[in-house]
């Protein structure tokens, strides 16, 4: 009953969006921007026109560009190894064929990819935009049949519609641009690479920047307008070493921010790197975890994101199944809806609407996503259960609607669920110390002379910086080549019994830019063994000496 | 190679930019201080020294770095696509583990010698070295793992048909140029060539989809090895490529492309040559658009000369390469047949790098040095339509144990044998007027109705794209019925040459008595290198064509948008 509602009020909003359209000779939004200008007319071409003999004609098109302007440099053992700077605006064009309840976005139906001129030249992207609606609507045509054809093998336990309705947004800001001070972080790249000289058993040393401007075009068939505009400026460093028994270390480290201004300045980050690399000295003197461990272990807040982002942040994306497949959606928490998926005193809410966190600015921030809808602020796990899911404009059982979550990764790329802005709160913060103490404790209860404090992990959530922490006096010890053996969603679950007060907000450019926000977390029961990695060879050779 | 889809071969052209691109100053004009060579020199020399005490130990290192700049502008529709400038020190370290006559290059494993990284843009001794001395250090352990797996294959599978050493001894070879090449033009002008050149398709609605793509790029290559080679040497090169696409209505795609190339900008062809290549291109398009659809056929046919060069590069070039000869893998096609006839005898083939000008029409197959160190040299590999040798790399096979100089890659890829200049001549030939008459006799000969005139054929050397098939495929896109009776020429369309083209040059009557020149870029599996191919236009006694399968997509339901104003929005195909 639902569902049939709101697709009343989408027919609706779409019969009174159609005539407006068609009588304006150019919404005003257009106006000084040959690039709108450029696809709101192919838009009405398309919509009016467009119409092969024996084919239905389009219910619904859009066109995205993305014009990203990049700046990336690089440099290695303090000297410069390549530097780019790179304009393009790419192209995406979506023709749907059929209804909101099932449609053509099958396969080869799913849109058609152009570079366009990334000169303000209308008729040059008009042509682009011609050509890419033709092939995508052909191409609609014949993923329909091939789609009907595949439903016809299945049964459908749960039908969703394939499009949910959206109301139009019309939306228009100011375009951004590069800072202009992009190119003054070279000379510091080098010098921060040139810290092998001082510890010269690092192997690979390099730290490279991307800087990158990118101003979203959105037109759709129902009358949706938008552009919008974000920069995002990284800059990593990172190096690697090998300890004596061949074991390889790597730590990195990074800035990100969405404004050039927000940026550390140079010295506290030639600083941060150069606090980050010392530890590869320390990592290669440390002794190699012991064999076993099971019990009580802390993420510090920096870790703590890591892993919140990989076992809860890419399981609350609803993404709907392959055709067919009666779950309600992809990932680990394929039929988690409503079941307990965290400890009740934690929440997770996913918030692209607001810029900062506890005064750390956010980049997960945006007005309107890559399929022209406002984003919701979602409530996705209230008190450990989970609620909710990040959606786009493809409807998942129980979810008719998007909740502003449609994200691309890519210019290219077909938009679908993705973060914003995922926190994770706890009802019951505790603070640092208290936090510490309380391992203790844990430690203490079961009689473990000592217990594990992870301060930093790396791909695959393998602990980078993992200490132990001795119950007799609270001292740390560095340890190296540890993996956790079921780090993985029931830990989550089952055996977070704390979560700090403090957090840490991690912003992450690429691909989607989004940010992770997480406090302390404080596990009383996960293993930590021996990783099974093989150890490499030391180099053949030693390095060449320094010459000045 | 060539026969894509409209909105993925720009996509293609794009990604060819996107490579590598960067801001910088160019290429220093080095002068005997040459940090880079001594630091490469210091390194190959510990390298040699503590490599060699080790088991297995190297018998060959060489570091070869290119020091490229590139400036490229792309364009469409009279509009910039993209623009770049860029400047990055590509390094491959070569590492032969074992002898010469089994190593780690053994059949398949060939590409276990090569290990590719990119180095300090500047000339910091440090930097240079440390980079260095770990791609070699890793170089070795990839090639040490190889070279055990070749031995246990070695050990296990029966023998192998040629015998030869895995790799041949050269003479060293040191040679230090530091000339500066001209400096990398201005970008503006760049951009505004692709923008110019492009915009003149905005007079052809018809030509649905065109790119425009030129590409300067400066080198300065340090070549050294382990035999004592020592080379410095600059190198500048400008492309050009025209691309240009347009649909029947019967949804078969088509296309033209032009490419150009010279060793500066200034040497290209001029701007009113360029425009009426383009404007030829249209006018060509137009006439395929309404063209008949070609028949299968099998009978006289007249390759012009351009047509003939681009068929011997594809059919008969690709597979003299030596490593072609030798290998389960592959065809070789003309293993063991030095000596034999396999051409008509007034025919010669030979391949030239040494040549970089015939007549005043630049050459791009020419070099000084392969990418193996060893001198360019010119090689006659058909003499009077007998088989007299191959491409050579530094790979012996059976009889040839030596490189005769056409090692040739792309950075970061393994060199094999490969063309540079292919010459063909002939002893018999005529002028156009006369071959065109002959060709009208041996129609009449033969009892067809019309032959097949071919005016141009496009082959995978005429754009390259980064992934290139291993079939050398050639693709008529003007081909003319030429008829007995004398009626005029009729234009025809989806012309497939079928059955095998080899057989077919055996059917070579006569040629004519001037040469044509293409200039392109060949891409193979070491890589795309430029190349040029050079022939008279041929008389074959038979040639079999069949229909071209294509899709069957019609051309675009609306009219182009610039159409539409003035045709008042009304739909349909035009």
């Amino acid at each position: 009953m639902i569902r049939m509602e709101m697709k009343l009020a989408g027919l609706l909003l779409l019969a009174l969006a159609v005539p407006s359209f068609a009588q304006e000779a150019m919404p005003q939004e257009a106006s000084g921007d040959p690039v709108l200008h450029a696809m709101l007319a192919e838009m009405q071409r398309s919509k009016n026109q467009l119409k092969l003999e024996g084919v239905a004609a389009p219910y619904y098109i859009d066109y995205r560009i993305t014009d990203t302007d990049r700046y990336w440099y690089e440099a290695a053992y303090g000297a410069p190894r390549g530097e780019l700077r790179t304009r393009a605006r790419f192209l995406r064009v979506v023709v749907r064929i059929g209804n909101y309840k099932q449609d053509s976005f099958y396969q080869g139906g799913q849109g058609m990819v152009e570079i366009v001129a990334s000169d303000d030249d209308e008729l040059a992207i008009r042509r682009k935009l011609w050509l890419a609606t033709d092939q995508a609507y052909k191409s609609a045509a014949e993923a329909l049949t091939e789609k009907n054809a595949a439903l016809k093998q299945l049964t459908i336990e749960n039908p969703t519609d394939d499009f949910a309705h959206a109301e139009p947004v019309r939306l228009i800001r100011p375009l951004v641009k590069l800072d202009p001070g992009i190119g003054s972080w070279a000379p510091l790249l080098r010098e921060v690479t040139a810290f092998y000289k001082k510890d010269p058993q690092i192997e690979t040393i390099q730290s490279s920047l991307s800087f990158e401007a990118t101003n979203r075009y959105f037109v759709n068939s129902e009358g949706t307008i938008v552009r919008t505009g974000a920069s995002a400026y990284l800059i990593v460093a990172g190096a690697s070493t090998q300890a004596p028994d061949g074991m390889r270390l790597e730590r990195s480290t990074e800035a990100v921010q969405g404004e050039f201004k927000n940026l550390p300045r140079p010295n506290e980050f030639q600083k941060q790197a150069e606090a980050v690399v010392a530890t590869l000295a320390e990592l290669r003197a440390a002794p190699v975890v012991d064999e076993e461990y099971r019990g009580p272990v802390l993420f510090e807040p920096y870790a703590a994101t890591n892993i919140f982002a990989s076992l809860i942040g890419e399981n609350v994306l609803g993404k709907k199944p392959a055709l067919g497949q009666p779950v309600r959606v992809q990932g680990a928490f394929a039929t988690s809806y409503l079941s307990k998926v965290l400890p009740d005193f934690l929440s997770v809410t996913d918030d692209p609407t607001i810029p900062s966190w506890q005064g750390e600015p956010l980049l997960g921030q945006y007005d309107v996503d890559d399929e022209g809808v406002r984003p919701a602020k979602v409530t996705l796990v209230d008190k450990g259960k989970l609620v909710a899911y990040d959606l786009g404009r493809v409807p998942i059982r129980d979810f008719p609607a998007s909740n502003g979550h449609g994200r691309a990764p890519y210019p290219v790329n077909p938009p679908g669920p993705g973060l914003g802005n995922l926190i994770l709160q706890s009802s019951e913060p505790v603070p640092a110390e208290a936090l510490k103490t309380k391992l203790i404790e844990l430690c203490r209860q079961r009689d473990l002379a000592f217990c594990y404090v992870v301060k930093a992990v790396g791909p695959r959530n393998s602990p980078r910086l993992l200490y132990k922490l001795f119950t007799s006096d609270a001292h740390e010890q560095l340890v190296r080549g540890a993996t956790f053996g079921d780090l993985d969603t029931r830990t989550m679950r089952n055996d977070i019994v704390a979560a700090g007060d403090k957090v840490r907000v991690d912003n992450l450019p690429a691909a989607i830019p989004h940010s992770i926000v997480a406090p302390a977390l404080l596990f009383d029961e996960l293993e930590v063994k021996r990783a099974a990695q093989n150890k490499d060879k030391l180099p053949e050779y030693p390095p060449p000496q320094l010459s000045d | 190679m060539i026969n894509l889809r409209a909105q993925h071969s720009v996509l293609l052209v794009f990604g060819l930019l996107l490579i590598t691109l960067t801001l910088s100053a160019h290429a220093a004009d080095k002068k005997p201080n040459d940090v880079l060579l001594s630091t490469m020199q210091a390194e190959l020399d510990r390298a040699t020294a503590e490599l060699g005490k080790l088991n297995p130990a190297p018998y060959f290192l060489s570091y070869q770095v290119q020091d490229e700049t590139i400036a490229a502008a792309a364009g469409g529709d009279g509009a910039l696509l993209s623009s770049l400038r860029t400047r990055r020190r590509a390094v491959d370290v070569i590492t032969h583990i074992g002898t010469p006559a089994l190593d780690n290059t053994h059949e398949n494993s060939r590409p276990s010698a090569i290990h590719a990284g990119s180095l300090a843009t500047e000339d910091d001794r440090n930097a240079i070295a440390r980079e260095l001395w770990r791609l070699t250090y890793q170089g070795y352990r990839n090639a040490a793992k190889a070279y055990l797996n070749v031995k246990t294959q070695t050990a296990v599978n029966a023998k192998e048909e040629d015998t030869s050493d895995d790799f041949s001894q050269e003479k060293p070879q040191v040679h230090l140029d530091y000339t500066a090449p001209a400096p990398l033009p201005n970008q503006l002008q760049l951009e505004s060539l692709a923008r110019k050149y492009s915009a003149r398709f905005r007079s052809y609605p018809f030509v649905y989809l065109s790119a425009v793509l030129i590409s300067v790029q400066n080198s300065q290559t340090h070549q050294i090895n382990t035999e004592g080679t020592r080379l410095v040497y600059p190198g500048q090169f400008v492309h050009l490529a025209i691309q240009a696409q347009t649909r029947a209505d019967d949804g078969m795609d088509l296309m033209r492309v032009e490419t150009f190339q010279a060793d500066s900008l200034g040497n290209l062809p001029g701007e009113a040559e360029i425009l009426s290549k383009i404007d030829k291109m249209a006018a060509d398009l137009k006439a395929l658009r309404s063209a008949a659809v070609a028949e299968p056929f099998d009978g006289p046919a007249l390759l012009s000369g351009r047509s003939a060069a681009v068929f011997f590069h594809e059919v008969l070039g690709h597979r003299l390469e030596g490593q072609r000869q030798r290998g389960e893998g592959e065809g070789r096609t003309f293993a063991k047949k030095i000596g034999a006839k396999v051409l008509p005898d007034f025919l010669t083939v030979s391949d030239n790098p040494t040549l970089r000008k015939l007549n005043t029409i630049d050459l791009s197959g020419g070099y000084e040095y392969d990418d193996e160190g060893v001198p360019a040299q010119a090689v006659d590999l058909i003499k009077n339509g007998v088989l007299t040798n191959y491409l050579m790399a530094r790979m012996p096979i059976e009889g040839f144990l030596h490189s005769n100089g056409h090692g040739r890659s792309q950075s970061g890829m393994i060199p094999v044998g490969r063309q540079g200049n292919l010459i063909v001549t002939s002893s018999h030939s005529v002028s156009d007027r006369e071959l065109r008459q002959r060709f009208i006799e041996e129609i009449k000969k033969k009892s067809k109705p019309y032959g097949l005139y071919f005016e141009d054929i496009e082959g995978g050397f005429t754009l390259t794209q980064s992934q290139l098939p291993q079939a050398f495929q050639v693709l008529p896109v003007m081909v003319w019925k030429v008829f007995a009776d004398g009626r005029p020429d009729e234009l025809v369309r989806g012309v497939d040459i079928v059955g095998t083209p080899l057989t077919a040059m055996n059917g070579i009557l006569m040629t004519g008595d001037k040469a044509a020149v293409f200039d392109g870029i060949c891409g193979a599996e070491s890589g795309a290198v430029p190349v040029a191919a050079v022939a008279p236009a041929m008389l074959f006694s038979e040639i079999e064509v069949q229909k071209r399968g294509h899709s069957l997509n019609r051309p675009p339901i609306l009219p182009p948008p610039d159409a539409t104003v003035s045709s008042g929005g009304k739909g349909g195909q035009q």
